[in-house]
C-alpha cells in the first residue's frame, strides 16, 4: 500500500462532495457554516486508487473533521498519518499547541498519539496536545495564600461595563480573593488584548481582584466544535457541560476557587442555559452566585450588548454613565476606530 | 545552550517517533508516550538526553510520542528538534553528528 496525503478545496465542488460523503458514511453529518467557514485547511488521504481513505481539517489551533477508512490488520496507521501530518502542518504554521474535540469512544486513539483529556461529556470529549499546556497556563497565573476564601468570575467584557464591574465589586466584598478572567476571542468587537487591559483599568482600585487572559481555556462555549453531533438541542448541552467541567477540574481545582459569580441573564436564552448547566455542574465543590444585574433605575438593566449599540449608531454620550470612566476613555478616543470595525462586521459576542 | 523556540520533528507514523522540544525551567522534563514504555522507555530517553547534552542543553521540556522507532531515527529526530529549537538550522553541529 502506499497511501498519500493530498489538499482537499472544500471550495471545488467534487471535492467537497467527496469528502462530506466520506465523513457522512463514517457518522458525521454535520457540515454547517459555522462549522465549515472555520477551517484553514483540509486535507485527504487516498490510497494506490486515489480513492479517499482518510482526511483531517484544521481551524485555528482546532484539528476536527479527522475520520479514516481502517485496513485489515493495520487499524490506527492511516489515523496516525493523518494527525501526524496535520501536527506537522500546524508546526510550520508555528502552532504547537493543539484542541481537538471529538466523540468519547475516540479518546483513546487521540491520547495514544499524544493527547490528554481535558474534560468530557456524553455527547464529547476536549483533548490537547503539546505546549503551553493548561498546566504552564495555570503555572503562569499568580497564586494567592492558601486558606483564603477565593471567587471566580468568566467575562467577555466587550466592553467592561459597570454591570461587570458591580459583579467584580460584588465578590470582591464577599472574599478575599477574585479571578476575573477574560475570555479569549477575537471575534468581539474589542479585541482581547483590549478588553483584558478594559477590566485592568476598571477594577485597579479593587486590591484583591486578579484580572488574567482566559487564555484557550475560557473560551466562548459557543465556539466549541460541534460537528460531530447531529441533534441541536443535544449541542448546547455538550458545549456548556464541557466548559463547566472544565473550569471546576482544572480552574477552579489549581487555583482553589470556592465561588463562581455569575451575572444574572434576563436577555439571552443560551447564557441561560449555560448558567443552569454552571448550577448543575459545579456544586458541591465550586459554590455558584449569581447576581441580580445592576439597573439604571427604570429597569434598564446594562448590558455590554447596549454599549456597542450606542458605540455604532454615535450617541457616545449615552455610554457614559453605563461604564466605567477608563471604558469611556477608551471608546472616545478610538470611536472612528470602533465603527469602521463594526461596519465591517465585526460586532458578535457579549 | 537556550531553546529559543517551540519546536518539532518526526511523525505519529508506524516506526517513527515525534519529539517536540520547549522552553523548561527545571532541568530536562520527560514526558513519554509509547507502548513499549515499560521494555525501552528509559533507552529512548537516554538516547535523547545524549543529543541534548551533546548541543549544551540543560533546560527543557521533552514530549515524545514513540510509535516504535530504531534508536538511530530516534537520534535523528532528536537532533532535528533540536536545531530547530536552538534556531540553528542552517548550522549544524557536525561535532554532534
Amino acid at each position: 500500500m502506499s497511501d498519500h496525503i493530498q489538499d482537499l478545496h472544500l471550495r471545488s465542488k467534487p471535492q467537497r462532495r467527496m469528502w462530506q460523503n466520506f465523513l457522512t458514511e463514517r457518522g458525521i453529518d454535520v457540515f454547517n457554516d459555522t462549522e465549515i467557514d472555520v477551517i484553514d485547511e483540509t486535507i485527504g488521504l487516498l490510497d494506490d486508487h486515489d480513492q479517499l481513505v482518510g482526511t483531517g481539517s484544521i481551524a485555528g489551533d482546532v484539528i476536527k473533521y479527522i475520520a479514516v477508512q481502517n485496513e485489515e490488520g493495520a487499524s490506527g496507521s492511516r489515523f496516525n498519518m493523518v494527525v501526524s501530518e496535520l501536527v506537522s502542518r500546524l508546526a510550520q504554521r508555528g502552532v504547537f499547541h493543539i484542541l481537538v474535540f471529538t466523540k468519547p469512544k475516540y479518546t483513546d486513539s487521540f491520547e495514544h498519539v499524544g493527547f490528554t483529556k481535558l474534560a468530557d461529556s456524553d455527547q464529547g470529549v476536549l483533548l490537547e496536545k503539546g505546549e503551553p499546556n493548561i498546566q504552564t497556563y495555570l503555572a503562569d497565573i499568580p497564586k494567592v495564600p492558601a486558606g483564603k476564601e477565593i471567587a471566580g468570575i468568566v467575562m467577555n467584557a466587550n466592553p467592561f461595563t459597570l454591570g461587570h464591574r458591580y459583579l467584580v465589586e460584588t465578590a470582591a466584598r464577599e472574599n478575599d480573593f477574585v479571578y476575573v478572567f477574560v475570555v479569549n476571542q477575537d471575534a468581539s468587537l474589542f479585541k482581547t488584548s483590549e478588553r483584558v487591559e478594559l477590566v485592568k483599568a476598571g477594577t485597579q482600585d479593587l486590591e484583591n481582584v486578579i484580572v488574567v487572559n482566559g487564555g484557550s481555556y475560557m473560551v466562548s462555549y459557543a465556539t466549541f466544535p460541534a460537528y460531530f453531533i447531529s441533534s441541536p438541542d443535544a449541542v448546547i448541552d455538550y458545549q456548556t457541560t464541557l466548559d463547566a467541567r472544565l473550569f471546576k477540574n482544572w480552574i477552579a481545582k489549581d487555583l482553589h476557587i470556592q465561588t463562581r459569580y455569575l451575572g444574572s441573564e434576563p436577555y439571552s436564552h443560551t447564557t441561560d442555559l449555560y448558567n443552569q448547566a454552571l448550577q448543575r455542574e459545579l456544586p458541591p465543590e465550586v459554590q455558584v452566585k449569581i447576581i441580580p444585574r445592576k439597573e439604571l433605575g427604570s429597569g434598564d438593566a446594562i448590558s455590554a450588548t447596549s454599549v456597542r449599540k450606542a458605540i455604532e449608531e454615535d450617541r457616545i454620550s449615552e455610554i457614559e454613565n453605563r461604564v466605567p470612566e477608563t471604558t469611556y476613555q477608551f471608546i472616545v478616543s478610538h470611536k472612528f476606530e470602533l465603527q469602521d470595525r463594526i461596519k465591517k462586521g465585526k460586532k458578535d459576542g457579549d | 545552550m537556550e531553546i529559543k523556540k517551540t519546536a518539532i520533528a518526526g511523525t505519529l507514523e508506524s516506526s517513527d517517533v515525534q519529539i517536540m522540544l520547549s522552553q523548561g525551567t527545571d532541568g530536562i522534563q520527560f514526558d513519554l508516550e509509547s507502548d513499549v514504555e515499560k521494555q525501552y522507555g528509559k533507552a529512548i530517553k537516554a538516547t535523547v538526553a545524549d543529543v541534548l547534552k551533546a548541543y549544551g542543553v540543560e533546560n527543557a521540556n521533552v514530549k515524545i510520542v514513540d510509535k516504535g522507532a530504531l534508536d538511530m531515527v530516534i537520534k535523528a529526530r532528536a537532533i532535528a528538534a533540536t536545531q530547530r529549537a536552538l534556531d540553528i538550522v542552517d548550522e549544524p553541529m557536525w561535532e554532534v553528528l
